[in-house]
């Protein structure tokens, strides 16, 4: 496999911190969010070309089951935390 | 128009739109990582073989499936493969190493050593042992929660067959000096070491060569894996002979007949591989956030004590306020959940054996609660908590007539309460 591009890099990145704010349990979508953002952050630094294709292919990996788990959380996540935005409660515009 | 249309299923009670409370309780169990179900997933739909068929393809996947996840779960804690028993949980692990040991030697040899601070499962287990006629010597702790050293070495003798200790307390996080205790166990020909590390698999870097354990427990939904089940580490090199519990098709080398719940295990095996790459990582967070935690409490909140050794496990933090009582604080917190000790016991109003073991007075274990912080907690939960627990202090105080009477400079335990003298 050829080394992958900053911009091939760039494109995984986007999509993956995409998927992981679609996770609707706040505790999840915390985590991926922070997590892949720690884990581009790391292939950014990497100096050594080798290791940071390896690193790459293994966020690769990670997509493929973290698009899978979003959608398997979004179809059973449940109502919101405390800590989290309440959705607003609507009224009637003429009440 | 052709396709379909993703529709979000309602579920039951979904209308009342009611905030959950924040989840601080990862003693008790951890949420599963979603990374685990989706290795579980295939193997609840389509592969569904027994794991223990040897005649067609069915099997031989599960069969796969389950060795690699054997595999990952002997890495986690620098095993040998074939040296990892799977089981239906900690509980059933130590079970089967207490009980298993010291009958398979009790012609020989009959007692027992443990502390007085293990779970419930243990004490358990040695009380049972205790009905069958075997000497069992639970060591006292210090009051930083950690055993002596010298009574343990003093407590061994010729006819001890089982020294069990778990690594990480459940309640307060203390951690126990595992490699020396090993070294001490090490010593004495025929002693078998076990421990009880639930709550340290995962989260702390174990090795059982390097601490010379012989028998280890782990737990599944500890280390964000799926409830039910768990592994025994049985050391082969120097075999570790133990009479089985459950008697049946010899599955497992014997030690736990049945057929393996294939999906759990694999979750298991999961969630070990995912915890060895993310525990630098994990215990880096969770020491910020568990210190972010005490320090926000202790700016907050005056006369918090906390319990057990500040150096143990960051993840675990057991706080007592005193002058307060900690049901009714945790009644108050209906936006927290939390504990105020072992889930097992959190029915009972006793006391913690543990923190009485620990030399707490009667009130300050009884105010007592446990902070569990894990890999999903964010730093807004924390700030949160810290901000809903002084303001429930301090109305609780407010109202308390004890508290009244601190601020106003009596002591409190100088007052003789019984009225036996009218």
């Amino acid at each position: 496999m050829s080394h992958p591009t900053p911009n091939s890099i760039l494109r995984l990145y986007s999509s993956m911190l995409r998927t992981s704010r679609s996770f609707s349990s706040y505790n999840f979508r915390e985590y991926f969010v922070r997590r892949t953002k720690s884990t581009f952050r790391e292939i950014q630094a990497e100096k050594d070309p080798l290791r940071a294709a390896s690193l790459f292919r293994k966020a690769a990996e990670e997509h493929t089951v973290l698009k899978r788990s979003a959608l398997v959380n979004q179809l059973y996540g449940g109502w919101r935390l405390v800590v989290e935005k309440q959705k607003p409660v609507r009224q009637r515009s003429d009440s | 128009m052709l396709g379909f249309k993703l529709v979000m299923p309602v579920r039951e009670g979904n209308l009342k739109e009611k905030a959950r409370p924040i989840y601080l309780d990862m003693q008790a169990t951890t949420p599963m990582d979603p990374r685990v179900l989706d290795a579980m997933l295939p193997y609840y739909t389509d592969q569904y073989g027994n794991p223990h068929s040897r005649t067609h393809a069915y099997g031989w996947e599960a069969e796969d499936a389950v060795e690699v996840a054997r595999k990952h779960v002997a890495d986690l804690i620098g095993a040998d493969t074939k040296d990892i028993i799977f089981t239906s949980g900690a509980t059933e692990t130590n079970n089967m190493a207490i009980k298993g040991i010291a009958r398979f030697h009790k012609d020989k040899k009959r007692h027992i050593i443990t502390t007085q601070t293990e779970h419930k499962c243990v004490l358990d287990s040695c009380r049972k042992l205790q009905e069958e006629g075997f000497d069992v010597t639970y060591l006292p702790v210090q009051p930083n929660g950690i055993i002596s050293l010298a009574e343990l070495e003093a407590a061994i003798r010729p006819d001890t067959s089982l020294v069990s200790i778990m690594t990480v307390n459940n309640e307060t996080g203390v951690i126990q000096p595992m490699k020396e205790i090993g070294a001490i166990v090490r010593k004495h020909r025929g002693v078998y070491f076990h421990t009880d590390a639930a709550q340290a698999v995962g989260k702390i870097h174990l090795d059982v060569n390097d601490m010379n354990v012989d028998l280890m427990s782990i737990s599944g939904h500890k280390l964000y894996g799926p409830k039910g089940v768990g592994a025994a580490y049985v050391r082969r090199r120097p075999r570790v002979r133990l009479e089985p519990i459950i008697s049946g098709g010899g599955q497992e080398r014997g030690l736990r007949s049945g057929t393996l719940p294939s999906t759990l295990v694999i979750g298991l095996g999961e969630a070990a591989r995912i915890a060895q790459q993310e525990m630098t990582r994990d215990h880096h967070r969770i020491s910020l956030l568990s210190k972010r935690l005490v320090d926000g409490i202790n700016a907050r909140v005056d006369h918090v004590v906390r319990n057990g050794d500040p150096n143990g496990y960051p993840g675990c933090v057991n706080l007592s306020f005193s002058y307060v009582e900690g049901e009714s604080l945790l009644m108050a917190l209906k936006d927290i959940a939390l504990s105020s000790g072992s889930a097992c016991t959190s029915a009972s109003l006793e006391p913690s054996y543990v923190l009485r073991a620990l030399g707490a007075a009667e009130d300050m274990a009884h105010s007592s609660l446990r902070f569990g912080i894990g890999r999903f907690t964010t730093e807004a939960e924390i700030d949160f908590v810290v901000e809903k627990i002084a303001a429930t202090v301090s109305k609780l105080r407010d109202m308390s007539p004890l508290w009244e009477m601190v601020q106003e400079g009596i002591d409190i335990n100088a007052i003789d309460w019984s009225q036996s003298q009218h």
